[in-house]
């Protein structure tokens, strides 16, 4: 056996070692590199920023424990701008694996921003239907929740003063990690009810949203811990995203020199046979 | 029984999806009315499609048990798990906090789910480049090219990568606008067709496959 044939029968657990050490060793001496905004990340913050005060706020949580480490943070910077705007926020969820943590986000940033419950914000929870929620709440917002959270009657609270149905929203955004998020968002509700719609969402499934992006069905996106990280310095307020973009750094650049590492093995032993038919693998 | 099993449910699919097809353009207060109503009935129907997977969940794992088939013992810790997070959430009311304190139900949440499903994430990382280094060859053109725009886009979408080369940024974002955005759509068009299509199918009742498999 060739030393590049040993290479690529090399033991995971040496590649699992690597990768631990690329994420743990940055977490332990951050070097903070400059983070460049994008476009689709400003588009949701200048949004925000141009709303007048007691514009509504809609935040959708449509994610699970699993997809924290990404859409938490998002979910921290875009409440902090929201309330330094002093928008009316609604914090809701459509998935109910989700409920605790968006609850928790939502009162925690609240209570760090001096804001009351019921009158700057309010946190509907969950409801069963995911599509069939956005469209009772187009239709009538009390009836798809009659009580908040913590079971108070949606009709009695300042916060929603005037809003009786998403029509009366200015602006929603959905953090997703999967379907039932911003598409069911747009589908369900922004096509019908016009408010305007932007999104944040896990990295591995903001490629697939960039069509929306491009046909200004959702305004801007908000794509992984990077996108998170955008938001927090954009805010100028730093956070667990932008502490984690090196750890982000360190294991893209170990992955793709892994991948060069690979092919260069692969290619030291190709056989004349394999280079005559390369699809044949 | 035919009328039950078939006709009827036929018609009724037949009148309620052409009925909310036109809907969708009619603003008429008593159309908006209708799909106020029937959205809260599908809400609704949502909550017993929640007791229907959690039932059938206790089913398929209580066969796995009693038959002793390999890995029953994670079924087992499966139902002890469910039905102790089921009493224990249904004796706090479903609530994880009460006046700002934890309850039982919200430890649980907090301190074993939120865990969990984060570890079960995390170690996709591990895995994705292990795999990476294993199958991410270069074995025609076609992957090459898939390889190369992978890695400017892994590059792109750090600050490690835009630091050693700037234009990588730039780069990045112009394969996931362009090249990616408009292959996405074209498939989401390819999907859309078919959707409009099936759905025309089951509401004129040339696909019934809805109905089960039974034979009329």
């Amino acid at each position: 056996m060739t030393f590049a044939e040993r290479m690529l029968r090399i033991d995971r657990r040496i590649i699992f070692l690597v990768i631990g050490l690329c994420t743990l060793i940055p977490l332990l001496y951050p070097v903070g590199l400059a983070i460049k905004i994008s476009p689709e990340v400003r588009s949701v913050y200048d949004y925000i920023e141009s709303l007048p005060e007691g514009s509504v706020f809609l935040l959708s949580l449509d994610f699970d424990p699993a997809s924290k480490p990404e859409l938490y943070p998002q979910a921290v910077a875009l409440l902090h701008h929201a309330f330094k705007k002093n928008l009316r926020v609604i914090g809701m969820t459509l998935w109910l694996p989700g409920t605790g943590m968006a609850s928790e986000v939502v009162t925690r940033v609240a209570r760090v921003e001096g804001k009351v419950n019921g009158k700057d914000f309010v946190f509907l929870g969950w409801s069963p239907g995911g599509s069939s929620v956005i469209i009772n709440m187009g239709q009538d917002l009390y009836k798809a929740f009659p009580t908040d959270y913590n079971n108070q009657p949606t009709k009695d609270l300042d916060v929603l003063k005037d809003v009786q149905s998403l029509r009366d929203v200015t602006y929603v955004i959905s953090l997703a990690a999967g379907s039932t998020g911003i598409e069911t968002w747009y589908v369900f509700g922004k096509d019908k009810y016009k408010f305007e719609l932007g999104g944040g969402c896990t990295g591995v499934i903001a490629p697939g949203l960039y069509p929306l992006l491009r046909s200004g069905q959702i305004n801007g996106l908000i794509g992984g811990l990077r996108g998170a990280a955008e938001y927090e310095v954009l805010i100028g307020k730093k956070g667990r995203a932008v502490a984690g973009m090196d750890a982000q750094s360190a294991t893209h650049f170990a992955i793709i020199l892994l991948v060069i590492l690979c092919n260069t093995f692969y290619l030291l032993i190709r056989t004349p046979r394999d280079k005559a038919a390369p699809g044949q693998h | 029984m035919t009328l039950l099993r078939r006709q009827l449910p036929l018609l009724i699919t037949f009148i309620t999806g052409i009925l909310f097809a036109a809907q969708y353009y009619v603003p008429h207060p008593s159309s908006e009315l209708m799909l106020t109503s029937v959205s809260k009935w599908l809400q609704i129907i949502g909550g017993f499609a929640l007791i229907l997977g959690v039932t059938s969940l206790f089913h398929i794992h209580a066969v796995k048990i009693r038959r002793k088939e390999p890995g029953w013992g994670y079924s087992f810790i499966l139902y002890i798990s469910m039905l102790g997070t089921i009493v224990i959430g249904l004796w706090h009311g479903g609530k994880e906090t009460v006046d700002g304190v934890a309850t039982a139900f919200g430890w649980i949440y907090s301190y074993m789910m939120v865990p969990l499903q984060g570890t079960m994430f995390a170690i996709l990382a591990f895995f994705i480049a292990s795999a990476a280094y294993r199958s991410f060859r270069a074995r025609s053109r076609e992957a090459a090219v898939l390889l190369i725009a992978a890695v400017i886009v892994m590059m792109g979408r750090v600050p490690l990568g835009e630091y050693l080369i700037p234009v990588s940024g730039d780069i990045s974002q112009w394969i996931l606008n362009v090249l990616n955005a408009s292959v996405r759509r074209a498939i989401l068009i390819g999907i859309s067709l078919g959707a409009v299509a099936l759905s025309l199918k089951i509401i004129f009742g040339v696909e019934r496959a809805y109905l089960g498999g039974g034979k009329e």
